[in-house]
């Protein structure tokens, strides 16, 4: 196992034993199969080794946890954060997205869909500029968007769908979730070590943020966010 | 001006030629958005206001507000509709009606605060707005699809089969048009529209629909299936930090608290609560809680009222919907009940009167072979196959069908049944052909908004404390949360009115002075609040809160706070009403110059004459205390509502002999060029 320094930005195996982490190839192969869960979350914590490149990056500082069965589709996630980020209203800016079918069959007809804060994350090891990158403060995966050349490389790469980098067609920069550090708009302190506007403002309390990395399945983190006030409502908590 | 919440015009099109113009929305800012925008449009471009619904000059408009797709709390999702409706008895009045969802939000992403339809299409057309582009679309291959086929063809077309996987995709070959991952917001018409139902709807996603008025039917007038739009363009904000902190403020404050509520049902699963809590997911009622489900918002709401189920049928219907089939052997027949409509695209409020239609059965008046000749299965009345053979026969315009296609009433008059049917309360249709929503002898705000109006008003507002809290309080054994006294006297300040006789419903206080103040009131605060800010109806206005201990609501002191973040304007509450004022007189004149007289401004035979058979609480101010009173045995007195008119007449600066408004009031108002026109008719008010 890699030995960890989570104060420093890059990690080191220690016993150079490849066998104990995860090449690109196994993290490719597994997203979208069997064994996504493992591969995304809780195998080896807090940082990460790449060996096919010596490549490391560090865990991010914080991630959003979704309840699905739990959200009400108002979109009210994306409708803050794209006013919070950008200033104005614009669900095809918004860094979660939330999709659904209305005709669709509880619990299949919703998704929320936000930046899991990869722990191999493609879109980091795709961009040729290093405008993708992970703080160096709090390890969460963002843009400097000066550096952006806007490739698109980052969007592609992204192993999710929909893609959880965007291309802002408007202000001509990819961008993601930043975990509310760079929200202009807001008057409250966002980011790995603040708030996220997506948790504070969802009607449902269906959006929640934790430190730690969070157990994933394949259809995504294993989380229930239904306590017994709103079993009492009627509505599903298992 | 404002500097934010309008993304700038409005699509004009004409279906005759197939045009398309640009109108400019700050020519109508001054209306604020919604029914006031579309009444402006309406009076300038209808030029002959006395023609039917059916015309294709009928002008229907689909509006938004400033704060469509913002998140501003349930304010965003709603669209406007106005029209000259087909569905009122006798006159189809200029009418309005407004739908949740998407579809308002989505329209100003794509760069329009509104459309104007006008014309009509020689072949089936639908209109497919992508951002800036629209296209006539051929809708042969539409023709003859139910609601929900319709919109997935559409999402499938428009979005090149991608939306259903959910992934991102390109409105044009350029990436800077913008991607979405969204379906595209699709309004359309069922067969019943097609078919010229006159109570078609138009409908929306699973559960949004313009009800009141027969939209649908317009529309099918028109040869327009439906109207498309995706965008991905940004609306501007004046203030977003502000908007944050008020939303973020108001739905703590006002809201249910999902986690942690302060006032929970006593009963688990007990949906009627949500009146008075707002709970999420208490909009079907009792339909559907026998499956798993979760709540369901239109844009930017802070509620959630409405459900998704685990079985997907009857999604997101609500109200008076899941009510539609009570009848129903089982839950699972009422929901397909109530799903076949949104499908056929029929009116909840005209089919309901199926019970109108067993009644006449049992009195063997109607059936195979009787007065109204029928084979429709009313002896399995209460099954499937029942309200299957039911609905499709009016939409489809077969057998009985084809007079009820027309419209309850208008079947009744038809089969020389609608004096006494109306007389006796066989029939429940109060004012202008429409159902009986609240009791119309004793909830005055509701009938009297209705009689003076053109539709059943469907204004919330009062009714959820004067009559929905202590009623459910009593439905599990609990005494009304605040007492009638504090009920009228809390209106009375929210409202700024000042009076709380204005919310005693006595036999005095429902043709008392301070009653009809709150009836201009109430006109005046939903058309420009409500109808053209697009506030949702179930959550504003939110006169007294009963989720905090302090009881006090959001209105008035939001209304303004969260228009003014959104636009950068500054305007008060009462400036809202002043501006709603003027609508609603702007409306008045449009009926005016369709024929109305304040002699046809009278209810049904039973209102009058039937004696309120039930019990039905509401603040009475009677031997001088306050209480909740059953109200048993009242009925509305001909001669005091006539004497009621006069003093709402002169609230409203009218001509207490015609109801007709005069120069001076709409001078006041500014509106000169409607004085004119009423006078060019010989209908300017004295």
């Amino acid at each position: 196992m890699a030995d960890i320094d989570k104060t420093k930005d890059t990690v080191v195996a220690a016993d150079g034993d490849a066998k104990t982490g995860v090449s690109r190839r196994d993290f490719l192969t597994g997203v979208g199969g069997l064994g996504i869960g493992a591969v995304l979350g809780g195998l080896i914590g807090g940082a990460f080794l790449l060996p096919e490149e010596v490549l490391a990056i560090p865990a991010s500082g914080g991630y959003l946890l979704v309840d699905t069965k739990k959200c009400a589709g108002c979109e009210t996630c994306m409708l803050t954060c794209s006013l919070v980020h950008e200033g104005r209203e614009n669900i095809s800016l918004s860094r979660i997205q939330i999709t659904q079918d209305p005709f669709g069959k509880y619990p299949y007809d919703m998704a929320q869909e936000q930046c899991r804060q990869c722990p191999f994350p493609a879109c980091v090891d795709a961009c040729p500029t290093g405008a993708m990158h992970a703080d160096e403060v709090t390890g969460v995966r963002m843009v400097d968007e000066a550096k952006c050349v806007g490739c698109e490389k980052c969007v592609n790469a992204c192993v999710f769908t929909p893609s959880r980098v965007q291309w802002n067609h408007e202000d001509k920069h990819a961008q993601k979730c930043d975990l509310c550090k760079e929200t202009p708009f807001w008057s409250q302190d966002g980011g790995a070590d603040g708030k996220q506007a997506c948790v504070e403002l969802c009607p449902m309390k269906a959006i929640s943020f934790t430190k730690e990395i969070p157990m994933q399945s394949d259809a995504g983190y294993d989380v229930n966010l239904r306590n017994e006030h709103y079993g009492k409502l009627g509505f599903p908590t298992n | 001006m404002a500097t934010g919440g309008y993304v700038g015009k409005i699509l004009f099109v004409n279906l005759t030629d197939r045009s398309t113009e640009e109108i400019a929305t700050s020519d109508y800012e001054e209306y604020g958005g919604g029914h006031g925008i579309g009444s402006a449009l309406f009076f300038e471009r209808v030029k002959d206001k006395t023609i039917d619904g059916f015309h294709p000059d009928n002008l229907v408009t689909f509006m938004t507000s400033p704060l469509s797709g913002t998140l501003a709390p349930s304010a965003s999702g709603r669209t406007e509709t106005g029209f000259i409706s087909v569905h009122s008895y006798p006159i189809g009045w200029y009418t309005r009606s407004n739908f949740g969802g998407r579809f308002s939000g989505m329209l100003k992403y794509a760069g329009w605060d509104g459309i104007a339809i006008q014309g009509a299409s020689k072949t089936p057309v639908w209109i497919n707005i992508v951002n800036g582009k629209v296209t006539f679309e051929d809708a042969s291959g539409l023709w003859g699809l139910d609601t929900y086929e319709t919109q997935e063809e559409i999402w499938s077309t428009v979005s090149h089969g991608n939306a259903a996987d959910g992934t991102w995709y390109g409105l044009d070959t350029s990436r800077d048009s913008g991607r979405t991952t969204q379906r595209p917001a699709v309004a359309t018409i069922g067969p019943a529209g097609e078919n010229l139902v006159r109570s078609a709807i138009v409908l929306h996603d699973a559960g949004n629909a313009a009800g009141q008025g027969g939209l649908g039917a317009v529309l099918g007038s028109k040869n327009l299936k439906a109207v498309s739009v995706i965008g991905t363009g940004s609306i501007p904000v004046a203030d977003p930090k502000s908007l944050v902190d008020i939303r973020f403020e108001l739905q703590n404050r006002f809201g249910y608290n999902v986690d942690e509520p302060t006032l929970e049902a006593p009963v688990d699963n007990f949906s009627f609560y949500g009146a008075i809590t707002s709970r999420p997911g208490y909009g079907p009622l009792i339909l559907g809680i026998d499956q798993p489900a979760r709540p369901q918002g239109c844009m930017g709401c802070f509620k959630n009222c409405r459900r998704k189920l685990a079985s997907g049928v009857s999604n997101e219907d609500q109200c008076v919907e899941s009510l539609f089939y009570m009848a129903g052997e089982t839950q699972a027949i009422q929901n397909q009940a109530t799903d076949m409509i949104d499908k056929l695209g029929l009116n909840v409020y005209d089919v309901k009167d199926h019970d109108y239609l067993y009644a006449l059965y049992k009195m063997g008046v109607l059936g195979v072979g009787k007065a109204i000749d029928t084979d429709l299965p009313f002896d399995k009345y209460g099954s499937y196959e029942f309200i299957d053979a039911y609905t499709k026969a009016i939409a489809f315009r077969e057998g009985i069908g084809d007079d009820l296609a027309e419209g309850i009433v208008r079947a009744s008059a038809k089969w020389g049944r609608l004096e006494e049917d109306l007389a006796s309360g066989l029939l429940k249709r109060p004012n202008w052909g429409y159902a009986e929503h609240y009791n119309p002898r004793l909830e005055v705000e509701w009938s009297y908004g209705s009689i003076f109006g053109d539709r059943d008003i469907n204004e919330h507002g009062f009714n959820w404390h004067v009559y929905w809290m202590a009623y459910i309080r009593s439905m599990v054994g609990q005494d009304p949360i605040i007492s009638a006294e504090e009920v009228a006297s809390r209106l009375a300040e929210a409202t700024g009115l000042g009076d709380p006789m204005g919310f005693d419903y006595s036999e005095v206080g429902i043709y008392g002075e301070p009653k009809a103040k709150v009836i201009a009131y109430h006109r005046h605060y939903t058309r420009f609040w409500k109808q053209s800010v697009l506030y949702c109806d179930w959550a504003w206005p939110m006169y007294i809160n009963y989720n905090s201990d302090d009881h006090t609501g959001a209105t008035p002191e939001y209304e303004p706070k969260i228009f003014n973040a959104v636009t950068g304007k500054n305007i008060s509450f009462a400036d809202g009403l002043e501006i709603g004022r003027k609508i609603w007189n702007l409306d008045k004149s449009i009926w005016v110059l369709q024929g109305r007289h304040r002699e046809q401004e009278v209810f049904a035979g039973y209102v009058y004459d039937e004696p309120n058979p039930a019990p039905y609480s509401l603040p009475v101010y009677e031997n001088g205390e306050w209480s909740f009173s059953d109200n048993l045995g009242r009925s509305l007195d001909r001669e005091k509502f006539e004497g009621f008119k006069d003093l709402f007449f002169g609230v409203e600066g009218w001509d207490k002999k015609t109801g007709w408004p005069t120069r001076a009031t709409l001078s006041g108002l500014g509106l000169d060029n409607v004085a004119d026109a009423l006078e060019s008719a010989g209908k300017l008010g004295s």
